[in-house]
């Protein structure tokens, strides 16, 4: 069981009562760059099997801007791995996992995502190595481990952008969940007070 | 309309069992919010039979699809992510209410004389849920539905001399695979139908001795009030706290109740580093582990569900209302109720060092509860007549009680 859930539940209720949540154009815009990642980088080796490119349209890509990401493939097709599976397996030793449920498969979720991509060095021996993932046959595909101060800062939020990306491709309802989380809880809630008051009432009969 | 009924009433005994067994059912009036959780369990079981009926139209049991029809429900199925969250909720929401409905009854000593027929069908009913709650986390052939299914199939194998056949039979194979999750799909989808059928069982027993109530006293019939309006309405009251409990866990958190392991597909070449049960299950998980020896844990294991059904007679105290005039008896019932809490997150770490022996002696204590309420209880009714507890609370004879001082 995840039990950073509920307390980021609680801090991302705490933030939006500060108001330092994320505004809605904000996270729509790291999604879209994190989109952008997704397709550029990590699906060329990964899949994001249960993604399709009209999915895309939901980020607020236009068609157009879809079309060029997905290239002579169409848009109701899967985000399979541009790399054929066997030859990933030659060259990493392991078939890269899929990719579009990595944020719910793993504790703490995209933070993990974002510590673990991030998380590259260069060990003494002068091979590159993860703090998170030690051993991990992944390389070091944003350079976190070679990158000075400067350039490491955009690396970090690149990186943010692309865990994002995967938090909203393991669960693309979350939205549209909470959203009518709210309508049904407000509901209830009236529904229950009023059925309390009306309990009061008819146990009074009993007096 | 009257013509209808009455019509019908001549050839079925619509009105009179709507008047015995609903309307009028006669209530004692003295039962608080901890006598709702009964109909709750009802309302969760509609639920489940429910949103699993419109499942089981999109999902897929066969194990190269199961994993992938999932995610088709979760992303294609108009609210499909919704029916699969009241769904998954919904199953611990289930033994959430359920374990709290035997928690009730243990305190107030429901389950003594003339309800042990009416406790023993609703441990029937547990096991029947408990075997469902099984099967059905295998459908989703994630890592932790196919090891964990490995695990506990596995568990037979400590029967004596054909235990190595009945794990083949059970799983259609050598190894958990797609005979097995075909043959639990039907099964799972079986077993909610028998406990529907169990359900009714227990309401008739239950219809037969009446409801107990919190004084543990047979009231007189000027204590007793119609079920409706007032019990409907006070449950319905519950139903609404309830739901706001239950909807918030599906709408905001629903992954809660979901092991992350759980959302990687079934490896059998790949054992994940801790291979964890579902919630409800830990207490009984960590009573299995702390038995070093297989026969052993197992055993132990069965024990630790079935012997609830021997309370009524471990419990040989004739005081009315249990825990409520029973100071040793609640005494036990916190220990006993903090005692589950400690198995259970003994039973969701690896059984390391200091846990280990924690696990252990939680183990005995939750049997030796059992064994020692014989004695305890026979003592704690002679000391509490001895300090002058009143007759009226009594289920005895003047001898007896003579006899008991």
């Amino acid at each position: 069981m995840n039990h950073f859930r509920l307390w980021a539940l609680f801090a991302s209720l705490a933030c939006t009562m500060n108001g330092t949540a994320l505004a809605a154009g904000d996270k729509a815009a790291i999604l879209q760059r994190g989109a952008h990642v997704a397709t550029e980088v990590c699906n060329a080796c990964h899949s994001l099997k249960y993604l399709k490119y009209s999915d895309f349209l939901k980020l607020g890509f236009t068609k157009q801007q879809v079309d060029v990401m997905r290239g002579d493939r169409n848009m109701g097709d899967p985000l399979i791995a541009q790399m054929a599976p066997g030859d990933a397996l030659a060259a990493f030793g392991i078939v890269p996992p899929d990719l579009s449920l990595m944020a719910k498969a793993r504790e703490g979720g995209v933070g993990y995502i974002d510590s673990m991509i991030t998380g590259f060095y260069t060990a003494a021996n002068g091979n590159t190595d993860n703090h998170v993932f030690p051993g991990i046959k992944m390389p070091d595909i944003l350079g976190i481990s070679q990158a000075d101060p400067t350039s490491r800062k955009a690396l970090l939020v690149k990186a943010e952008d692309v865990s994002t990306f995967l938090g909203w491709a393991a669960d693309p309802m979350a939205e549209s969940r909470e959203n009518l989380g709210y309508a049904v809880m407000a509901y209830v809630f009236v529904l229950t007070v009023l059925l309390y008051l009306l309990k009061r009432k008819i146990w009074k009969r009993l007096e | 309309m009257k013509k209808m009924i009455a019509w019908i009433d001549a050839r079925f005994p619509l009105t009179h069992f709507i008047k015995h067994e609903l309307t009028d059912y006669p209530t004692p009036r003295n039962l608080s919010y901890w006598w709702g959780f009964g109909f709750l369990a009802g309302f969760v079981l509609v639920i489940q039979l429910v949103t699993g009926i419109f499942l089981a139209m999109h999902y897929k049991a066969d194990s190269n699809l199961a994993f992938d029809s999932v995610q088709h429900i979760m992303r294609d199925v108009n609210y499909g992510w919704l029916i699969r969250y009241l769904h998954s909720t919904g199953a611990s929401a289930f033994f959430a209410v359920i374990y709290i409905h035997m928690a009730r009854t243990l305190y107030y000593g429901s389950y003594r004389r003339p309800r042990e027929l009416l406790w023993w069908t609703g441990q029937g009913l547990l096991l029947l849920m408990m075997a469902t709650a099984f099967m059905g986390y295998l459908l989703p052939w994630g890592q932790m539905s196919y090891w964990g299914a490995t695990v506990i199939t596995n568990l037979f194998s400590a029967t004596p001399i054909i235990g190595d056949q009945i794990v083949i039979w059970l799983r259609g194979g050598f190894a958990v695979d797609d005979p097995t999750l075909t043959r639990f799909f039907s099964m799972h989808y079986l077993f909610p139908f028998l406990i529907s059928a169990a359900a009714v069982i227990h309401l008739i027993a239950l219809h037969t001795v009446r409801s107990s109530n919190p004084s543990g006293l047979n009231l007189s019939d000027k204590d007793n009030i119609p079920f409706h309006p007032y019990f409907t309405i006070k449950d319905l009251f519950g139903l609404g706290v309830f739901m706001l409990v239950y909807f918030g866990i599906v709408f905001f958190d629903p992954e809660l109740v979901i092991d992350v392991t759980n959302n990687i597909p079934a490896n059998p070449m790949q054992t994940p580093a801790d291979i964890v049960p579902e919630w409800y299950f830990l207490p009984f998980y960590a009573i299995l582990r702390a038995v070093p020896d297989l026969i052993g844990g197992v055993v132990a294991m069965a024990l630790s569900v079935l012997i609830f059904a021997a309370l009524p007679y471990l419990d040989r105290s004739r005081i009315s209302g249990g825990a409520i005039y029973r100071p040793v008896y609640r005494t036990m019932f916190y220990v006993f109720i903090v005692d589950i809490f400690v198995l259970g997150y003994v039973g969701a770490h690896p059984p390391e060092s200091v846990l280990k022996v924690v696990g252990e002696v939680a183990t005995a204590i939750y049997f030796s509860t059992f064994l020692l309420l014989p004695f305890l209880s026979r003592w704690e009714e002679g000391y509490l007549l001895k300090r002058g507890l009143p007759v009226e609370v009594m289920e005895m004879t003047q001898k007896e009680i003579e006899e008991a001082r």
